[in-house]
């Protein structure tokens, strides 16, 4: 599902002395099989831009339009907008709530109006995916799993309706680094089959460069860029005044330049780099 | 295991123990060699279990810690791996089921003594949001030691030191609610220096931060370690983390794996796949590039390993 956002603007609290321009003039367009990463520093407007998918923030200047819903519209169809665009918000473990992972995971579907049974299978299929046993959590508190299983059980929640847009704020902040991975890797595998299109919050430049197609960069709620990460990386002028970190590789591949050893290669994995590394001199 | 392994990358990287200097004196050094002194905590064979009903689930077992004044100590593990069940048993949050934990002397398990033991340990937590009890930051500053029973002159001196160290002292009257993660975090770190502990435990109080934060917040633990001499204790699951730790202790399972310098700890490969932590990524590549022949020691750096690749030229 393809989103378009022209000249989006949002100002929290207008007219009063805690006014605040969150989002200004912002213009970019997501495709349908994308994987685009929104990385800025805190207070960027990162996550105000993200609410505005599923509407949980009304557009107030400017146009936004997902798949054929326009929400800039006066009425706008929300029941379907909220089933197509699932919203994980950060530590959504928080949210868990229902007395059994079951319901939980089936609030959403029952409120879009599945019937039990659908909302049942919905369930099950969603709490596979993510790799939870069904048999074995459904009747569980979702309290009694670890940080990474409630995790899981969030993202379940969100998938059990089947959306086609799934907006990802921060998905891995706080989780081990096999709990990341395992995390990165279902969003992966998610893509390949069940949602087409996938928009991540991070702060993690690793992730946004392993697994990211495309990247915006927002800062004080303008965007600064609109590219891919690998670009984005080699324009050290936004990458230093945003804040925002070099994934480990590219800050290795400028220190050897520094140096005076090139390695060209687009590489921003371990892996990929130790290969162009290794041909390099072994040539 | 992990003596063997960090023999055989030190035979690989002949200038090693230089290095080893070079790199410590990027960090300024603190308080000179802590072994010479008597550890501030103890801990001696400690198991400890989650009793809950019938059901038994164990936190840690057989885990012995020395942590010496000064010095910044890493307790780095997954999800699970009983890291901060351990730091809890630091400061007599929880009483060891066996074995004994002692601070400066003082057995944890006394609980006529409990108050002198948190006292000489303080402990920062994960969520920066649930550690604040007031709403301007200095009476936020002001309750551990209020609590002590410190005269007002003195806390008043405690609070500008505190915030001082954290770097926030502009920050003084205003509220807490409108600062970032880190500078929050960095409050409560504040907030236990005010009640002049021996020893910080931090227990991920990274974890809920992004980059700008954490970076805080390692900024401000080596300026405790260097300018207080304080030791500092981080419970942490980054790796990138430790690269600065005097010691790590790599947790699996409720078990300490491995203990030792980052380098003995990082270059034992076997522990860090058990323990399920990923590799710096500069230690991964270094690794790697070792393995497809090429003639380069094990970085922890992306500094060292530029070194290192040069080097080949």
């Amino acid at each position: 599902m393809r989103i378009e956002v022209k000249e989006l603007g949002f100002v929290y609290s207008p007219k009063s002395p805690f006014e605040k321009v969150a989002l200004d003039d912002i213009t970019f367009t997501v495709n349908e099989g994308d994987t685009l990463g929104i990385v800025g520093s805190t207070g960027s407007g990162k996550s105000t831009l993200c609410r505005h998918f599923n509407a949980l923030i009304r557009v107030q200047r400017g146009e936004i339009t997902v798949g054929e819903i326009r929400l800039h519209a006066k009425k706008v169809d929300l029941k379907t907008l909220r089933k197509n665009v699932g919203m994980l918000f950060q530590f959504p473990e928080y949210q868990l709530f229902a007395d059994t992972v079951k319901k939980d995971v089936e609030f959403g579907p029952l409120n879009f109006g599945f019937s039990a049974e659908e909302a049942d299978a919905a369930a099950r299929e969603a709490l596979e995916l993510v790799g939870l046993d069904f048999d074995e959590v459904a009747s569980k508190s979702p309290f009694e799993l670890s940080g990474g299983q409630m995790r899981r059980a969030a993202i379940a929640g969100v998938l059990a309706s089947r959306p086609s847009v799934l907006v990802l704020d921060e998905p891995t902040a706080g989780l081990d680094p096999r709990g990341k991975r395992e995390i990165l890797e279902l969003v992966t595998a998610l893509k390949a089959g069940v949602t087409g299109t996938v928009i991540i919050i991070s702060h993690n430049m690793d992730e946004i460069a392993e697994f990211c197609n495309r990247v915006v960069v927002l800062e004080n709620g303008k965007l600064l860029a609109d590219t891919t990460p690998d670009e984005l990386f080699n324009r050290s002028d936004i990458v230093e005044r945003t804040e925002l970190d070099y994934p480990h590789t590219v800050k290795i591949k400028r220190l050897l330049a520094e140096k005076g050893v090139f390695i060209d290669s687009s590489a921003l994995n371990a892996d990929e780099l130790s290969a162009a590394i290794a041909g390099r001199f072994k040539a | 295991m992990n003596e063997e392994k960090s023999d055989a990358c030190g035979k690989e990287t002949a200038p090693l123990p230089e290095k080893e200097n070079d790199f410590t004196t990027e960090l300024p050094s603190g308080t000179g060699t802590p072994s010479d002194n008597a550890p501030v905590i103890k801990a001696e064979g400690v198991t400890y279990s989650y009793r809950s009903g019938e059901q038994v689930s164990r936190g840690v077992t057989g885990v012995s810690v020395e942590i010496y004044p000064g010095e910044f100590v890493v307790i780095l593990g997954r999800n699970g791996s009983g890291k901060s069940t351990l730091a809890k048993l630091l400061n007599g949050f929880l009483v060891p089921d066996e074995g004994v934990v002692t601070v400066n002397g003082t057995d944890t398990a006394d609980d006529d003594k409990i108050f002198k033991v948190r006292s000489e340990v303080g402990m920062v937590f994960q969520n920066p949001d649930n550690q604040m009890v007031a709403s301007v930051i200095e009476s936020d500053v002001a309750f551990g030691p209020e609590n002590l029973g410190v005269p007002r002159e003195e806390i008043e001196t405690r609070i500008t030191e505190a915030l001082e160290i954290v770097g926030m002292e502009s920050y003084r009257k205003g509220s807490p609610n409108r600062l970032s993660g880190g500078q929050k975090q960095r409050i409560a770190i504040a907030a236990i220096l005010a009640m002049r502990p021996e020893v910080i435990i931090l227990d991920e109080s990274t974890a809920m931060l992004d980059p700008k934060g954490r970076r805080e917040i390692m900024e401000t633990i080596l300026k405790l370690k260097n300018e207080k001499g304080m030791a500092v204790v981080l419970i942490t699951h980054y790796m990138d983390e430790a690269i600065g730790a005097d010691k790590i202790y790599l947790m699996c399972d409720g078990e300490a794996i491995a203990s030792g310098s980052p380098r003995e700890v990082f270059s034992n490969e076997e522990a860090v796949r058990l323990a399920g932590l990923e590799l710096p990524v500069a230690a991964r590549v270094s690794l790697n590039l070792k393995k497809a022949g090429l003639d380069v020691g094990f970085a922890l750096t992306d500094e060292e390993l530029a070194e290192e690749i040069c080097a080949l030229k």
